[in-house]
């Protein structure tokens, strides 16, 4: 189901070529008017994989999703909507919607500043560049199980953040981070930004590689400065790997899971329960699969719309032509 | 990006690169710290001797590499396929694959093992190679399809217009052009096959097949939650990635700078 | 410590392995770890208590102490080999491979099981897979539809890993099989408690393979000997004693207060010293969550969190490794841990798990149980509680039930398997007759370790009172927001926040 390209595939593009197309086309000929699905081929296998693999989950999801069952005995109870019902009633629930959406802004506002900035800065041909692209990676590919009890401790009430604070003379910032709701919820956040803003950053850092250095030198020799430079020319060309990243970080806000829930597990009192904690938590340990499945459509549906709006405001805005 | 031409600026420059970078070291130095704390390099001594390391790294490594070629290969053809070629309802294909990316894996175990046991795939490296694949391919498809939508249409036009077919467009044209971004979805999808845990711990059954994500589980168990040397796997499951970060990272650069574009 | 094992462990770890399940993504993008494995749901999971309480073998298993176990000499220490005892006559008619799953013990422990097994049964080939406890029922579930899965498994009572409800219908009924083994009394040889929490339908779905107790407070003896401090009676004493260690700079009591299973320790504990059995009673629906009783557990429960006894900042503390850590570190100088801590009274025990605290060059210390104060001054003893920790099932679907029988029937009743399990001073083990040799335990200071030791496993079987096993998930999480609000200190007053407790367990009954 794998195989890249069978050679009708070939033959049917070479077809393609001779074809002529329109130049002003934007999304490499979306609204072309071309006879034949040209590409088709060329989507199959990704295509066939995911959702043959996967369809079969969402529809299983689906289903369970309509039923009153623990996932494993004989008597499964059809409800219709009765889950869905009881999520519309279920506090947590409108809190975990709640704190994803704070999450989504926070997360992605910081995530892209420093990963921009960041990229931008390490193309700039800095000193110690490989060490700095490091030490901004290497938290991609730490377990988050393996740094929650570390930040368990640099947040603790002596841990290594209040300690720091003493120091630079703010003790009246000093407090128990994970003990109290807000707080926590705003750590949770630090831990999820230190741990992601190395993608946010190889994917800038990659999309970078694609502006023309002549560009950015005409802009010089009209006299823009380094930040003008970086808000005109940069940041407007990078704006297809900001949309990308938008649309990943609604999805990945939404399925937010181990960091709240190896850190704090969602607590105190929920003050860290996400769409993603909650439907671990009502799947396996309350052992609710069909209220928890329904809380998986519900978080298919809400990603999905979130990535969709996302993606078509940043195509609506994005008119500065990459060419 | 950045003018590095006067001295001032350098400095700032490096500054508030120090500036930024000083947040993300910290928890790393804490967690290093940690790995050495009570028995020192007894801790890493510990983990090494764990008998099943090379078979675990083997392991980890035949399923990281396999799922990188599967998902390098479908990506960028479905990139190029969406970005550039005529596709009749394009968009809707598009979005049937990023909603697999929507699923969380807590629904997804189940009717994995069975589509596993079904279609025999059950104690194979492909039960985790192709579902790993399958969940990846959504994400690394969004990225390389912007990527690629960057690429401007003029590049292909000319190719066409001297006579290039469509696969010979790919192959000069997108398969150099995707290098900076092809580094990028190569080192996330090994660090996504090499961190899974879950896959192989349902899907595989035989002891010989487990992966390096076991390592900790030695040291938290019946009589030890060894933070030391959890944390000292952790930073010896992590080396690779990192080398292969930099190394990947050094060589697509360098097939950049000698590439076509520009 | 796996005693914990429960729902408790089950988040502690729940990922220890999750090795980033997904990079996925960015802002978060984790995809969780779990599974599509389920627990049983709540109204089910109740057998324990009531026939725990009928029983008439529980004083059997109070022999007490000592090296006066007729096991005797021959048996090892936790680490060493298997024991020799009364050498039980070779089975070669058994043959064939068992596949072993299980979240616990560990890989060594099973290995000296296995390998003492095999000295009665060589033609047996026994594999454990250890799975880590969060992906232990992600793993069971599928594997036990399919032709695929193990012939014995770990389960345990209540909402925990392995629900014994969930997965009872998957083993075949070993009462002919623990008949055969013990004879027609065989009830009267094993501890009542791990009979009745994996028994369902009526039929003894696993053998138990030992039971851990709650209730006990541990306190580092050689810190209250140095700043010359007396073990806490009384709420009062606690809140001197917790201001003088604070005195001198150290810490006083600890516990993971972000979980909701040792959050229920203490609240039973105080519960009880209130009005015994009180606690049990409004699990099981028999007394109301509003009553005054649990009402005022819940005003001393929040009042721990301001007198200065409970570590500043402990709703964010997790029992493992933090609270752990913070002990055995001497950090702090108690900790709410039940009898699993036993395992830590050993020279070796401690001294690998101080070392796993980050500490240099460890050096043991002295830690005892105590009973927990008598916060409520009402003059009750204090009580200890508890559940069978995990059982061996064997999968109805097995090619090979008569192996894979007689190996959960030999570790769960034969001498030689049970006085391994005493040996390792996690569990209180399931057959009655066998007691830990201490003389070969290798106690930090046995003077004084060893009679309280000897005196908490009397105490526990005597003891029939459940810890979690009838506490649903469902219940289990209602109890847990009453427990942090009040100790967060919010807007609800414990009246109100009982009031809650008990609309969400109405609720739960339609």
């Amino acid at each position: 189901m794998t195989d890249p390209q069978p050679a009708s595939s070939v033959a049917s593009s070479l077809d393609d070529s001779s074809a002529p197309s329109l130049p002003m086309t934007r999304r490499g000929g979306g609204r072309r008017r071309g006879l034949r699905p040209l590409g088709l081929p060329w989507i199959l296998p990704a295509f066939v994989l995911v959702v043959g693999l996967l369809y079969y989950c969402i529809g299983d999801t689906a289903y369970i999703s309509t039923l009153d069952w623990d996932g494993v005995s004989p008597d499964k109870v059809s409800v219709g909507f009765g889950n869905y019902t009881q999520a519309y009633h279920d506090p947590v629930f409108w809190d975990a919607i709640r704190h994803t959406l704070v999450f989504f802004v926070a997360t992605f506002a910081l995530q892209t500043l420093i990963g921009f900035t960041f990229a931008a800065i390490v193309h700039s041909r800095i000193k110690l560049g490989t060490l700095y692209k490091v030490i901004i990676f290497t938290p991609v590919v730490i377990a988050p199980a393996t740094m929650a009890p570390v930040f368990r401790q640099v947040f603790a009430a002596d841990g290594q953040l209040n300690a720091l604070l003493s120091d630079v003379g703010l003790v009246s910032w000093t407090q128990p981070w994970l003990a109290q709701p807000r707080t926590a919820l705003i750590a949770i956040m630090l831990i999820t930004v230190w741990q992601w803003t190395g993608v946010t950053f190889i994917l800038y850092f990659a999309a970078m590689g694609q502006v023309e250095p002549e560009i950015i030198e005409a802009a010089r020799i009209d006299g823009a400065g380094n930040l003008r430079t970086l808000a005109q020319i940069v940041w407007p060309s990078v704006r297809g790997t900001t949309v990308a990243l938008g649309m990943l970080s609604v999805i990945g806000a939404l399925k937010t899971f181990d960091v709240p829930y190896l850190v704090t597990v969602g607590g105190p009192n929920f003050a860290t329960e996400f769409l993603g904690t909650m439907i671990y938590r009502i799947s396996i340990p309350m052992a609710h699969v069909g209220y928890g499945a329904a809380l998986s459509v519900i978080l298919l549906v809400l990603a999905l719309l979130g990535a969709i709006i996302i993606g078509i405001r940043g195509m609506r805005t994005d008119r500065t032509p990459n060419v | 990006m950045f003018e590095t031409r006067g001295r001032r600026n350098k400095i700032v420059l490096q500054v508030v690169a120090t500036l930024i970078v000083l947040p993300y070291l910290f928890p790393l130095y804490a967690m290093v710290k940690g790995s050495l704390a009570g028995e020192g390099w007894g801790n890493y001594r510990a983990v090494l001797d764990v008998g099943a390391i090379p078979t675990f790294f083997k392991n980890s490594a035949i399923i990281a590499v396999a799922t990188i070629l599967v998902v390098y290969v479908l990506t960028m053809l479905a990139a190029y396929g969406f970005s550039k070629l005529h596709i009749r309802g394009k968009e809707i294909y598009f979005w049937m694959i990023i909603v697999a990316l929507t699923l969380p894996e807590v629904v997804l175990l189940t009717p994995l093992f069975v589509t596993a046991t079904k279609l025999n795939f059950y104690d194979t490296y492909a039960s985790v190679v192709l579902p790993l694949a399958a969940l990846q391919i959504p994400f690394t498809l969004l990225l390389t399809r912007s990527f690629v939508d960057g690429v401007p249409n003029e590049l292909f036009e000319a190719a066409r217009v001297d006579g290039a077919s469509t696969a010979k467009c790919f192959w000069y044209l997108v398969i150099p052009l995707t290098r900076p971004i092809a580094a990028a979805i190569v080192v996330l999808t090994l660090i996504n096959a090499w961190n899974d845990y879950l896959l192989p711990l349902v899907l595989l059954q035989d002891p010989g097949k487990q992966t390096i994500t076991l390592l900790p589980q030695f040291f938290v168990s019946e009589f030890s939650n060894d933070q030391t040397k959890v944390l000292a796997s952790a930073v010896i499951t992590a080396i690779p990635e990192i080398i292969a970060y930099l190394s990947l990272q050094r060589l697509f650069e360098r097939g950049l700078s000698a590439g076509a574009i520009k | 410590m796996r005693a914990i094992a429960r729902a408790s462990r089950r988040r502690v770890y729940a990922a220890t392995s999750f090795a980033g399940v997904a990079v996925l993504a960015l802002a978060g993008c984790s995809s969780g770890s779990s599974s599509g494995a389920a627990k049983t749901s709540a109204a089910a999971a109740s057998s324990a208590p009531a026939a725990a309480s009928s029983s008439t073998a529980a004083a059997a298993s109070a022999t007490g102490s000592a090296a006066t176990s007729p096991a005797g000499g021959s048996s090892s220490a936790a680490s060493g080999p298997a024991p020799s005892v009364a050498a039980a006559p070779v089975d070669t008619s058994v043959s064939g491979k068992v596949n072993w799953w299980g979240w616990t013990p560990d890989a060594g422990v099973a290995t000296q099981y296995i390998t003492a097994f095999n000295k009665q049964y060589p033609n047996v080939k026994v594999t454990y897979k250890m799975l880590t406890i969060a992906g232990y029922n992600a793993a069971l579930r599928p594997a036990l539809a399919s032709s695929v899965g193990p012939d014995v498994f770990d389960v345990a009572p209540g909402a925990a890993n392995g629900a014994i409800d969930t997965y009872g219908v998957d083993a075949i009924d070993l009462t002919p099989a623990v008949t055969k083994a013990l004879g027609s009394d065989w009830k009267s040889k094993l501890a009542p408690i791990g009979v009745s929490s994996l028994t369902t339908d009526g039929k003894l779905r696993a053998l138990s393979v030992g039971a851990v107790f709650a209730g006990t407070v541990w306190i580092n003896q050689d810190l209250f000997t140095k700043y010359n401090l007396k073990p806490p009676t009384t709420l009062a004493e606690w809140v001197n004693v917790c201001a003088a260690f604070k005195s001198h700079n150290v810490g006083c009591f600890i516990q993971g207060a972000a979980q909701t299973a040792f959050d229920e320790d203490t609240i039973q504990a105080i519960s009880d010293s209130i009005e015994p059995g009180k606690w049990v009673q409004a699990i099981a629906g028999t007394a109301k969550w509003t009553d005054p009783t649990i009402v005022k557990a819940l005003t001393i429960w929040q009042s721990l969190f301001h007198n200065g006894i409970m570590e500043s900042g402990a709703l964010g503390v997790q029992q493992y490794p933090d609270a752990n850590n913070a002990f055995l570190s001497q950090k702090d100088a108690m900790v709410m841990m039940g009898t699993w801590y036993m395992q830590y009274s050993t020279k070796t025990g401690m001294t690998s798990a101080i070392s796993g605290a980050g500490v240099k060059n460890p050096v043991p210390f002295t830690q005892v149980p105590i009973a927990f104060p008598d916060v409520a001054g009402a003059g009750h003893p204090a009580s200890v509680y508890g559940d069978a920790d995990f059982g061996l099932a064997v999968s109805a679907r097995s090619k090979n039930i008569p192996a894979a029988t007689a190996f959960a029937t030999w570790l769960g009743t034969s001498s030689a398997g049970q006085q391994l399990v005493a040996n390792v001073l996690n569990d209180i083990p399931a057959l009655n007759s066998a007691q830990p040799v201490w003389a070969q335990t290798g106690l930090v200071n046995s003077s004084v370790q060893q009679p309280i030791l000897a005196a908490l496993i009397s105490k526990t079987g005597q003891s029939s009172e459940p810890r979690l096993s009838t506490v649903s998930a469902d219940l289990q999480t209602a109890i847990g927001t009453a427990a942090t609000t009040v100790a967060a200190g919010g807007s609800d007053s414990p009246a109100k926040a009982a009031a809650t407790l008990q609309s969400a367990a109405d609720k739960l009954k339609k």
